[in-house]
Parts: structure tokens; C-alpha cells; sequence
């Protein structure tokens, strides 16, 4: 016992760089922007805060087990790992270019060490634009090798990449793991200390930790703290190949559980054990059954306003929570779906009635979605390009296959299938609509305990995959998109409207747990934020980081008038002409503003280092 | 936040380059490149005002033991000058193995 305890390398224990070089075939590994390249975070050093010269995020190249891979290793111990605009931006950069490398039939996979807290609060915006990118990239990166999450602790993962660890293929993780979307502390702040004590540690770990979250399904493989193990695991994970169905896809379970279940009292984690397990292994029902039925009702806010305004008061679709409004209606020449979270002051689900978006909200956002384009399949009774028919009343399995068959015949724009990759069947490819207006994610103790992370991350998934698959989808910022919220049903589109108005705000969070968290005072990040664009609130703060494709001035924007509605309406089309004009399918128009170019240094070295 | 240099006359060169320790509280990063001549060592640190104790840890350093030259870049975030010692030491270590 004393021998074996004494021979065991602890995993945890170990740094970054050390963690990544434990985990790569012996000699095979090579640090890309490596601290010696020197790009740092140009935001930190102005709030006096010291820039690591990595900004905390390892990459190295190398093979695993024989096969190419890239390992991305966040660093725990620099700003709780904390994602910043450069750290962000490494890793999206090494998973564009691992897809790249697939596209070129090198099959370079994914493992990301997770040690991180989410968005790094002193630089918000370029954090949350970063992770988005890690989300995109990751969801390319899937439809060729697996991409591994290890989450091994002690920071654990949360926020932004609690929801990227939800995308990957698979999950690895220790006792001393933590995943969820919010942490404590960020809980106790928006709902209480009742809804949740953060300084009850044994509660929180039964509540998020790794062995609840293998327990529940939402993580695939336990490992001791031990580095032996957990490079078996990893080993395991990749040598299983892409699963059949990616846990992010999986709707139809998540949906008729959290139908049949009693949101208040919350339920102990030990049942909530037991109901997401049968959530995941709930076999997969067709898109369109299942949902509970859905009152018409819903409270009014400007999301709501808008999404009446934009279709002209056409019904949402039933079989919907009354907080999600899905509506069929027309854009320009053609059918659209809107979307949109409102507020629902009778929810069962308390914490959602302000509009956040929560577990029912999650679930459904990716099933409205999936159902659109499960429609638009060939096969679905529409002239066929070429593609393998796909029956698309088989639900999410039948989705996640059908258009990963699409989008890798369509590939990567000009280059493959000749012409401008447009077709017959593209131009029939509808338009979503996306109207943000939501407060944040919900923060609750049943949210957290049941996934709420996960069920983010199924509408990111579908998000990106409806983007990928070549549907025009356009984010609308009528109101607040903070947070969670956004990163989930904005951050994928190909493009983001946004109205110029003083309503309009866009953030990583709430103003005071961003001061709780950083450690300081609302009115001290107010004077940062003046002086560090990427941490201001304002939407033409937001503009100047490149990441809107337009603004718009509204004369009413709580209750649009028709001239408001019939200038969104003109935005949008010229949004959906200027997305089927452009033959990338990526985020990369997002980069190229002055205020965001360390992003694309950070590209462009990473090109020059990978290849050689 | 301030930046402080300093020079030491060096015998020899680095061989390699190494990285010591992480910004974190308490801690600092070292990051060592060989150079030729003398070393040069740039300081970027939260903590303001502590110039005359910096020099004072650098010039025992040095005066201890032959070192060879090299460019070093540290970013510290409140070190202690034993913690401060530790991880140059680190550094050179690990660029003498390399």
C-alpha cells in the first residue's frame, strides 16, 4: 500500500506544461508560442495586473499513442486560468489548424486540460469572443477526430469552458474535479446563500464534482490522481474512436426528463444523480414529440417585442416552454425561424423567470434549432445535391450524421466541390434568427446540479452545426446579451446586428459578482472598463472590438415602431445575402479590428510554428 | 506596476533556455535565454517600490556563484527574495542541463 502510494505520480500536482508532456508519446512533443514568443496579454498590464508570457495557456504538437495531436493546457495557477483574449486565441488558433490538418488527411485530435474558470473578467469581451472561437473550432474539429476534455483539478472548469467541456467527445475527470457553469461564489451572489453556500465544500463537490459527474453520465471516464491512469483513460477515449452520438446532441432525453420532474424542493444530488442518467441513456425520440405543452402566455420584454414586431405576430410553435418563443415566419422571400428567450413569471423553474436561460430553455433553444434544419436535409423531399439521403424523423441522431455528411461534402468554401460551394440545395438552406435579450444564464442549485453547462452546450452545438451546415444564422441584440446566454444563442451566428441604445449591453457578467469575483468595486471596474474597451458594457465599446457586423438606431427600441421593424427587417436580409456571398462558414469574420489584433498575431504565428 | 533592469558581468554563456515558476501570487515566472557577454535581467513586478531589495537579492546571487550570461525576463507578482533566489537558480539549472 505505502509502495504503491509512494510509485504514484500525481497528476494534479503537476504544472501546465508538465501535465501536457506526461500525457504525449515520449520526444514527440513541440511547444507552440511558447512563453519565449512573448505574446502576452495587452490588456492586463493597463489594471496593473503582471502578463505571463504564455498567458497561461500551453500548446504543444506531438503524437499521442502514435497519433498526431495537440494538447491545450490551461494553467491553473495563473489567473484561475482564467480565459484571456491571447490564451483564448491559442487555443482556438491549434484547433482551427488541427481541422485544417484533417481536411488535408492528417488526423490530428484534440485534448483540452481544463483547469479554468471561464472568461477572465479583466478582459470579458475578447474572453467570451475567445471562447467562442474554442467552441466553433471544437465543434469542426469533432466531425473528424475525437476531441478529449481532462478536467482533473483543483480549479475545476466552469463558465464559457464548463460549456466547451460539454462539447467534447469525451470527458475525463478525478475526484478533485469540478464542472458546472457558474461557481459558488457567483451563485451565492446572484440567488443567496440559501440557494447556495460556497463555502460548503463537501456540498459543492456532491453537487459538481467529478465523481457526481461521472455518477450522472455527464463526464465518460474516472481517474485516480495518478498520471498512469489518467493517460490510460486518455489513451482509452481516443483509441474509441468519434462516438455514434455526441453528448451534446442528445435533446430528446433532457427534454422528457426535466418535463416529468418537480423543480422545487430542488431535489437532492444524489437523485439528480440518478435523473440524468436516465436523461443520457434515454433513447433518441423524434424532434418533434416529447415537449410538454406549452402555454401561449409569456411576459413581456423587449426580446418579446421584437420577435412579435419582426413576424408580425405570427404564433409560436407549440410543444415549447413558454420561456422559449420558436416562430416560423417570413424574411424577405423566404421562410425563417426567430428564436427568442423571454421571461416567465409563472415558471415552475424559478430561476428562469426573469428570462435567464436555463436547463428547459437549453435543451429546447437546441431542439428548435435541430428540427429547422433536420428539415432542410436532402432527402427531406428536396432536389438532392449529391448527398446521402438521411431519414430525418430519426431526431438527433439523425441530425448529427446527416449534416456532418453535408457539411464535409460542402468543405471548406471554394476550394472543395468545386465553384463557390453553392448549389440548388444551399440556396434552400433558411435563415435563423436569433433575438437576444437575455439577463444571463440561470444560477441555481438544481441548474448546476443537472447541468446546466451541458445544456449550453447543446445549443452551441446546434447553433454551430446549422452555421456550419450553411444556414444563415444572425444574432439580433435587442437587449441584454450577457454571459452564458449569449455565448449560447448569439456566439455561434454568422453574424450579430445590435441596436445602438443604452438597453443594449454585452458582458461576460453581471456587474457586481464581476466585482465580487475581481475583488473589487463596481465603481472602480465602471473607471476600468474606460480604459479597457474589451471590459466595458456599452454596445459601442462591443463595435469597436469588430465583433458586430452592424448596429442600427431604433427610434423605440422596448417597443419597436414600424419603422424600426422594417429597418431590422433590411439588416437582416442584406445579413443573409452577405452570409451566402461569403464563402467561409467560420467566425473569422469577427477578427481585424485594431482592438482585437493580438487575436490574429496569435494565428498567424501559430501557422508560422505548425508546420514545421 | 514597475519595470526594473539590471546587469551583471557573467562568465561564459547559457546553454539553453528554461522557465522557472508561474505569475501567480507569491510566485514569479523566470524565463532565461542564453545571451553573450554580459546578463541582463528585466523585472516586471506588481509590487511598487521595492527596487533597492531587488538588487540587493541579484547582487548576492551573483556574487555567490560564476554564472553565465544570459538574458532574463521575470514577472513577478509579490515574491518573497528567498522565493525570488529559488526559481533563478531554477532557471539556471534547467539551462545548464539542456
Amino acid at each position: 500500500m505505502t509502495s504503491s502510494l509512494l510509485q504514484r505520480q500525481s497528476f494534479i500536482e503537476l504544472d501546465a506544461r508538465a501535465r501536457a508532456l506526461a500525457l504525449l508519446d515520449a520526444h514527440s512533443a513541440r511547444e507552440l508560442l511558447d512563453p519565449f514568443d512573448r505574446i502576452k496579454s495587452p490588456w492586463l498590464p493597463r489594471q496593473g495586473i503582471v502578463a505571463q508570457a504564455d498567458d497561461g495557456v500551453v500548446v504543444f504538437k506531438g503524437r499521442i499513442d502514435g497519433r498526431p495531436a495537440v494538447v491545450l493546457a490551461i494553467d491553473g495557477a495563473y489567473q484561475g486560468g482564467s480565459m484571456g483574449e491571447v490564451g483564448g486565441a491559442k487555443i482556438a488558433a491549434a484547433l482551427e489548424l488541427a481541422v485544417k490538418d484533417n481536411l488535408h488527411g492528417m488526423p490530428t485530435c484534440g485534448v483540452l486540460l481544463l483547469e479554468t474558470g471561464g472568461v477572465r473578467l479583466q478582459e470579458a469581451n475578447l474572453g467570451l469572443a475567445a471562447i467562442a472561437d474554442i467552441h466553433a473550432a471544437l465543434v469542426e474539429l469533432r466531425r473528424h477526430q475525437p476531441v478529449v476534455g481532462i478536467i482533473a483539478g483543483p480549479v475545476g472548469c466552469y463558465g464559457g469552458m464548463g460549456i466547451a467541456a460539454g462539447l467534447c467527445s469525451y470527458l475525463i475527470v478525478t475526484r478533485e474535479a469540478r464542472l458546472g457553469l457558474n461557481g459558488p461564489a457567483v451563485i451565492e451572489q446572484e440567488a443567496g446563500i440559501d440557494e447556495l453556500d460556497s463555502h460548503d465544500k463537501p456540498f459543492i463537490w456532491s453537487l459538481t464534482g467529478g465523481e457526481q459527474r461521472h455518477a450522472q453520465g455527464l463526464a465518460d471516464e474516472f481517474a485516480a490522481d495518478d498520471v498512469v491512469q489518467v493517460r490510460e483513460r486518455l489513451l482509452g477515449c481516443l483509441r474509441r474512436g468519434l462516438p455514434f452520438i455526441h453528448r451534446s446532441q442528445q435533446c430528446s432525453g433532457f427534454v422528457r426528463m426535466l418535463a416529468g420532474i418537480e423543480p422545487v424542493p430542488v431535489p437532492e444530488p444524489a437523485e439528480m444523480r440518478s435523473m440524468v442518467r436516465a436523461a443520457l441513456g434515454a433513447a433518441p425520440a423524434r424532434s418533434g414529440a416529447a415537449a410538454p405543452s406549452a402555454s401561449q402566455r409569456s411576459s413581456a420584454s423587449r426580446g418579446a417585442a421584437w420577435l412579435a414586431g419582426l413576424t408580425d405576430n405570427a404564433p409560436a410553435l407549440a410543444g415549447f416552454p413558454a420561456t422559449v418563443r420558436v416562430v416560423d415566419a417570413p424574411l424577405g422571400n423566404e421562410q425563417a425561424r426567430y428564436i427568442a428567450v423571454v421571461p416567465d413569471e409563472a415558471n415552475r423553474f424559478p430561476r428562469v423567470r426573469n428570462g435567464e436561460m436555463g436547463l428547459e430553455e437549453g435543451w429546447h433553444l437546441a431542439r428548435a434549432i435541430r428540427q429547422w434544419c433536420e428539415r432542410d436535409l436532402p432527402g427531406a423531399g428536396q432536389a438532392s445535391g449529391g448527398a446521402t439521403p438521411v431519414d430525418t424523423g430519426g431526431g438527433a441522431t439523425a441530425v448529427g450524421v446527416g449534416k456532418d455528411a453535408m457539411a464535409m461534402s460542402a468543405g471548406e468554401g471554394p476550394t472543395a466541390g468545386g465553384g463557390a460551394g453553392k448549389s440548388a440545395t444551399d440556396a434552400a438552406l433558411r435563415p435563423i434568427v436569433a433575438v437576444l435579450d437575455v439577463p444571463s444564464q440561470a444560477y441555481g442549485r438544481l441548474e448546476e446540479g443537472l447541468g446546466l453547462h451541458q445544456a449550453l452546450a447543446a445549443v452551441v452545438d446546434a447553433a454551430a452545426q446549422a452555421r456550419l451546415a450553411g444556414h444563415p444564422f444572425i444574432g439580433l441584440i435587442v437587449g441584454k446579451a450577457i454571459s452564458g446566454g449569449f455565448l449560447a444563442l448569439g456566439c455561434q451566428a454568422n453574424r450579430l446586428i445590435a441596436l445602438r441604445d443604452p438597453g443594449v449591453q454585452v458582458h461576460a457578467m453581471g456587474k457586481a459578482s464581476a466585482a465580487r469575483i475581481t475583488q473589487r468595486t463596481v465603481e472602480q471596474l465602471e473607471t476600468l472598463a474606460a480604459a479597457v474597451p474589451p471590459m466595458a458594457y456599452d454596445i459601442d465599446s462591443y463595435a469597436g472590438l469588430g465583433m458586430l457586423w452592424q448596429t442600427m438606431q431604433a427610434r423605440n427600441a422596448d417597443q419597436p415602431t414600424v419603422e424600426d421593424l422594417a429597418a431590422a427587417r433590411v439588416l437582416l436580409c442584406e445579413a443573409v445575402a452577405d452570409i451566402r456571398a461569403d464563402a467561409r462558414r467560420d467566425l473569422s469574420s469577427r477578427l481585424g479590428a485594431e482592438n482585437r489584433s493580438a487575436s490574429s498575431r496569435v494565428r498567424e504565428r501559430m501557422r508560422e510554428l505548425w508546420g514545421e | 506596476m514597475e519595470t526594473i533592469s539590471f546587469s551583471y558581468a557573467a562568465q561564459g554563456a547559457a546553454k539553453g533556455r528554461a522557465i522557472a515558476g508561474v505569475v501567480a501570487s507569491g510566485d514569479l515566472q523566470v524565463l532565461l535565454e542564453p545571451a553573450a557577454g554580459r546578463t541582463e535581467i528585466r523585472i516586471t513586478t506588481s509590487v511598487d517600490g521595492k527596487a533597492a531589495v531587488w538588487s540587493a537579492v541579484l547582487d548576492r546571487l551573483f556574487a555567490s556563484a560564476a554564472l553565465p550570461a544570459a538574458r532574463i525576463d521575470i514577472d513577478d507578482c509579490g515574491a518573497t527574495p528567498g522565493v525570488v533566489r529559488l526559481r533563478i537558480e531554477q532557471a539556471f539549472e534547467e539551462a545548464g542541463a539542456a
